[in-house]
């Protein structure tokens, strides 16, 4: 469990740290400086975490970017243009969100469309949707009272760090500690045998996609708060950093399996870098450039050590086969001297 | 004619519990063509994949592809899905660019390929549209096309052609075709291996005969040499040493009455199976065997048009009702449809019953499901006994018992075994064999469909052959042998022992 392969990204986030502690210890070290980069970042993890449901059941979400986009200009356009209080215009946000991952969910399971393909074309259509609700223009005039839901401040942290970690309970409660998490997981490892099974998996798919869509419409909401504007253009930026997140989070605890938790840390993982990188004057590209070849190695990784782990396994239980041939029931496969001893006998 | 092409000598291949072959000698001459016979399991397909290079054969073992003029003598398999690409066409597919001269990027001569491609295909007796889609032509057409690839773009004669099953999937008439066009390739010199469930083609086609059974070359024959009977005999074994250890059982009332089976092969089946019974499907690759399981659990596309479970009238199932109402079905595919081979046995076994782990909140119990899988490990004899291990890490007897205790987990009425013991080594077997009869003996009622005749012979109270999609045989314990399953599965009259009640030509769907 605590192998470096199960927690190789705490490991480099010790060795990130101490590396920019030593080089820009005078902005690196700053106790302002890890709290922009929490409050900053819990964006972006709630909505790795949203796609987190998505990718455990198999569908890949590739319009997670724009309906984050979405949730933010619905969010503001409720708010400003209809004039809506806070508590319903937030509610409605979260439906609008839902209901684009219903889409999703109907597209992949009702129309056969390839998860790939329908979350890429509903991408496009959900720009244009925001294209059109904010003719392409900031919606300003966010009331004091919804900004306080990105600045207020409680021990320190601002209240969208402690979203991100009731949005990570949740999730991680429904996915790890339910029957359903289980169906969820068992339709993404095989969609075949978990219908076999009795899950309904046309059911789970839509569901994880709604689940999926209203967390990226409430992570849309926490950015319009943030900037006090509901921003037309912020969408697709997330895409990518939220994928590494979820990639290289499954690298992270369990095994090769999406998870919550490795998610969060592989976001602040990559933020860490990414702001130490900065800090010590690196150039604009540096950000892009350090999430790609985060993504490429962690899902390279991950899948050299799943066949490493594959080829000695079967190797394990072919030499115990031949021992146990020669020298009874009893050897436990264990890599080493037991089995090497039954097969000399 | 006489030189030969191939030679194998003291081919032996050994898997870890296994000696899947055991000093096959053989030879393949130019012109000739040498069908491949044996049961399933006899090594047949090892031997095909030692030939691919799939496996590597024991040490001591000679494959020897003969020298010809200086050049080796080629390989070429066509296995019985063809490796044809579907939405190409037969140009495309036969891929012709290296032959003509022409260079990746260089525009295509489309004249000059069509004609070059109808001439091959004639060749081989083959007269359709070389521009339509593989996937529009019809199977014997498509088996030329790859006859064609195979045999086409060597500059010399000196060939090996291998057939795996290539007539599975093709209707009489077609068949008629595939073999002009395999005699075609042995008239140009090359030689055959023909592997084959049906007889009738053998006796027809082949030059020669050689057969297989468990894993030792029992026969070598050549034209002549053998009738339709001789080699049923042969492929069965004549010796009924069957000792079952699984009594002759009372059998109680029907748990599950269908009526009107029908699939893509089958045409329309009715079976009854009793509680405590263990009912196998019997049948060679494609007689529709394959097809009744998935049917009856609303797995597959079919229809049955009457079902009764346990004495209730049920309309249409489909798998989330089936294991409502106390039908398992464990599929043979363990990869594609059985597990999920990325999650632990524990998270495996407990997935069709999720409900009674439930607690406050929704919350899944899992101290509970770590128990109770426990127990089920070590009732069943899992190694590594360790619940947590991804179930691609088990070997396959293992995995194996893994799904069956998933099924077993939920006590079934009626239990729907497809291959239960594929890919399973000879140890394992008795384990699941054990646990099919504890399942029976408890009041289950268990249908085995197997390609496995030995199996069903050992483990069944009844057997129904099937043949073309139709029951042909229904036989019961005391009639019950694996040579006489295996001639009424192939047709025509059986070995002495199995006779009066094994081939039944007319097809009579079986109704007790």
């Amino acid at each position: 469990m605590l192998s470096f392969r199960n927690i190789s990204a705490l490991y480099i986030f010790v060795v990130m740290f101490a590396v920019f502690s030593l080089w820009v210890p005078d902005t690196f070290l700053q106790w302002d400086t890890w709290k922009a980069l929490l409050s900053s970042q819990a964006v972006t993890a709630i909505l790795a975490i949203g796609l987190v449901v998505a990718l455990s059941a198999g569908a890949f979400d590739l319009a997670v970017g724009a309906e984050l986009g979405f949730g933010a200009i619905i969010a503001a356009w409720f708010l400003v243009d209809r004039g809506l209080p806070i508590v319903p215009a937030i509610a409605l946000t979260l439906l609008a969100g839902a209901l684009v991952g219903l889409a999703n969910g109907l597209l992949i399971v009702k129309a056969r469309i390839d998860s790939f393909i329908a979350t890429l074309g509903m991408s496009s259509i959900l720009l244009a949707l925001i294209a059109w609700i904010s003719s392409s223009q900031q919606i300003l005039g966010i009331s004091e009272g919804f900004q306080k839901i990105g600045s207020t401040e409680i021990l320190g942290l601002t209240l969208p760090v402690y979203l991100m970690l009731a949005v990570g309970l949740v999730a991680w409660y429904v996915l790890e500690r339910t029957p359903l998490g289980r169906r969820v997981y068992a339709t993404g490892g095989n969609i075949e045998a978990a219908r076999l099974a009795g899950v309904r998996v046309g059911l789970v798919v839509t569901g994880s996609l709604i689940a999926c869509g209203a967390i990226a419409a409430f992570a849309g909401m926490l950015v319009t708060a943030n900037l006090a504007a509901g921003d037309p253009t912020i969408g697709p930026a997330y895409l990518l950093p939220a994928f590494s997140a979820a990639f290289l989070g499954s690298t992270q605890f369990r095994g090769g399996r999406f998870n919550v938790w490795g998610t969060i840390v592989a976001v602040i993982v990559l933020a860490t870098g990414v702001k130490g990188l900065q800090l010590a004057g690196a150039p604009t590209w540096i950000p892009d450039l350090f999430n790609g070849t985060a993504l490429l190695l962690a899902v390279g990784l991950a899948k050299f050590e799943a066949t490493a782990a594959r080829t000695s396994a079967l190797r394990r239980m072919l030499r115990f086969d031949r021992g146990s041939g020669a020298g009874g029931e009893a050897a436990q496969p264990r890599p080493n001297s037991t089995v090497a001893n039954g097969g000399r006998k | 004619m006489a030189d030969s092409l191939l030679k194998i000598r003291r081919l032996s291949k050994t898997f870890p519990g296994l000696k899947a072959l055991d000093d096959v000698s053989l030879t393949v001459g130019r012109g000739e063509i040498l069908a491949l016979v044996g049961q399933n399991g006899s090594g047949k397909s090892t031997l095909v994949k030692i030939l691919a290079g799939v496996h590597h054969a024991d040490p001591g073992s000679e494959v020897d592809l003969a020298e010809v003029e200086g050049s080796q003598v080629g390989l070429h398999f066509i296995h019985q899905d063809l490796g044809l690409v579907g939405t190409l066409s037969t140009i495309e597919n036969l891929d012709l660019d290296q032959r003509l001269g022409r260079r990746a990027l260089m525009p295509a001569p489309l004249r000059a390929e069509q004609e070059r491609a109808e001439g091959l295909i004639a060749d081989f007796g083959g007269h359709f549209d070389v521009r339509a889609p593989i996937d529009t032509l019809p199977a014997a057409a498509r088996s030329i096309v790859a006859i064609a690839r195979a045999l086409d773009g060597w500059d010399h004669p000196n060939n090996v052609l291998v057939l795996d099953e290539p007539t599975a999937s093709l209707h009489g008439d077609e068949v008629g075709k595939l073999f002009v066009a395999v005699r075609r390739a042995a008239e140009r010199g090359a030689g055959v291996i023909f592997i084959s469930h049906r007889l009738d083609e053998v006796v027809e086609l082949a030059d020669r005969v050689a057969c297989l059974r468990d894993g030792r070359l029992i026969a070598d024959v050549a034209r002549g040499g053998y009738d339709h009977d001789d080699l049923v005999r042969l492929i069965a074994g004549e010796i009924l040493a069957t000792d079952t250890g699984i009594a002759n059982r009372d059998t109680g009332e029907p748990v599950m009455s269908a009526r009107g089976i029908q699939g893509p092969t089958i045409g329309s089946l009715d079976l009854d199976l009793h509680a405590g019974e263990i009912l196998g499907i019997s049948g060679v690759l494609g007689s529709g065997r394959e097809e009744v399981a998935p049917i009856l659990f609303g797995a597959a596309v079919g229809n049955v048009s009457t079902l009764e479970v346990g004495g209730v009238g049920i309309g249409r199932l489909d798998p989330r009702r089936a294991i409502a109402i106390g039908v398992a079905y464990l599929p043979g595919d363990r990869h594609r449809q059985g597990a999920v081979m990325r999650m632990s046995a524990r998270e495996n076994m407990t997935l069709p019953r999720l409900r009674p782990l439930r607690r406050f909140l929704g919350r899944l119990d899992q101290r509970q499901e770590k128990r109770e899988v426990m127990r089920w490990i070590e009732q069943i004899a899992v190694r590594p006994d360790d619940p947590e291990r991804a179930l691609e890490l088990f070997s396959g007897g293992n995995q194996q018992k893994v799904l069956l205790a998933k099924w077993l987990r939920n006590e079934p009425k009626v239990l729907l075994l497809d291959e239960p013991t594929q890919g399973v080594d000879v140890g394992a077997k008795a384990g699941i064999y054990a646990l099919i009869a504890n399942a029976a003996a408890a009041g289950a009622g268990v249908l085995v469909c197997s390609s496995d005749a030995k199996e069903l012979a050992l483990i069944c109270d009844r057997v129904l052959v099937m043949r073309d999609g139709k029951v042909v045989a229904e036989m019961r314990r005391s009639e019950l042998s694996e040579a006489s399953l295996v001639s009424a599965g192939l047709g025509r009259a059986g070995p002495d022992n199995g006779g009066g009640s094994a081939a039944n030509e007319s097809g009579v769907t079986s109704n007790v």
